[in-house]
């Protein structure tokens, strides 16, 4: 499994997935200028770079895949530029990635907010999620009269929220 | 009544109102700024109190009034009513709301980051914050009351979110 495993087939490592029913691994938060504004975890064995630089590897990571979906996309026309920022909502985006040991999904908002919830790779399609964890936040971060926009989110409520729900899923 | 607004816009609305008269207009005098609040909920409770009462008989007596402002009056603006109502019958009244909707949303972070004074500094600002938003219903009770004929004080308190007391105070 350690040498040669990469295909489906091959059993995971073992990951205890109903004794905490605890699916996800960690959610990023990101605004359009890049700014960090939650970063939470729930079950992630290994931290190999400090929180900054992980913060600026995930963001830098999802600009390219991004840039790269669009460029890519065989169905339009009219494409930009390699590594140009797109605006929200234009061009092809894409959903998430799989490997052997997780999988990312992401959303982005029209309003630039990017959400990404890494999970164990059993789950299926978390669109639904994502867009009822951006629900979440527009009640209790962007209607929070106590929130400055472009700051980390501190806010319990949020917090509390994300993690009932997400143990949920 | 016919035409209707958008719950979200008012409260949006509300929350700059506070951050306008906080930060920009009256920046570091607090009390100016909560009296200019609570005037402005004054009005609106003045008229809205017109508004709600066209067709109902005058009312009898102080706890008439009071118990309107508990059930219809809370209710026209808020889809509910007070839930809970104290008086020691010599002219206090205690309203309290267990999930007032303007404090819903509203919670700040309590876990350490820093040292522990700019911590208790930022709580206690946040405190303050919390509290302004308060004026203006305050103002609204007050201004209602006014208009059916009875002059009050009316005073907001907080010590456990999201259920808050208005605290009715009678001028003899």
């Amino acid at each position: 499994m350690q040498f040669f495993g990469g295909s489906e087939i091959s059993p995971s490592p073992p990951t205890p997935t109903t004794t905490t029913g605890n699916n996800a691994h960690m959610i990023y938060i990101f605004n359009r200028n890049g700014v960090c504004l939650l970063y939470r975890e729930w079950n992630r064995p290994l931290h190999t770079l400090n929180p900054q630089q992980d913060h600026k590897l995930m963001f830098g990571l999802l600009f390219s895949l991004k840039s790269l979906a669009a460029k890519m996309d065989p169905t339009s026309a009219d494409k930009g530029n390699l590594g140009v920022p797109q605006l929200p909502g234009q061009g092809c985006s894409f959903h998430s990635f799989r490997t052997n040991s997780y999988k990312l999904s992401f959303m982005e908002t029209p309003s630039g907010i990017k959400f990404i919830l890494v999970t164990n790779p059993r789950t299926s399609d978390l669109r639904e999620t994502l867009k009822y964890i951006y629900n979440l936040y527009v009640e209790y971060v962007a209607k929070n009269p106590l929130y400055t926009p472009g700051t980390p989110i501190r806010c319990e409520l949020f917090n509390t929220a994300v993690d009932q729900y997400v143990r949920s899923i | 009544m016919g035409r209707e607004v958008s719950e979200s816009c008012i409260d949006s609305l509300l929350t700059e109102v506070v951050s306008t008269y906080c930060n920009r207009f009256y920046a570091n005098k607090p009390e100016l700024a909560a009296r200019r609040i609570e005037a402005i909920g004054y009005q609106v409770g003045h008229q809205l109190s017109e508004r709600y009462t066209m067709e109902r008989p005058r009312f009898s007596d102080h706890l008439e009034a009071i118990k309107f402002i508990c059930k219809d009056f809370w209710f026209e603006l808020f889809k509910k009513q007070i839930d809970n109502l104290k008086t020691n019958h010599r002219g206090t009244f205690v309203l309290q709301d267990n999930r007032f909707c303007w404090l819903t949303r509203m919670s700040i972070d309590q876990s350490p980051e820093n040292g522990t004074s700019e911590e208790l500094s930022i709580m206690a600002d946040n405190k303050a914050m919390q509290s302004m938003h308060l004026y203006f219903p305050c103002g609204i009770i007050r201004g209602a009351l006014s208009n059916l004929g009875i002059p009050c004080a009316v005073s907001a308190d907080i010590s456990n979110l999201p259920a808050c007391s208005f605290v009715i105070r009678i001028k003899a």
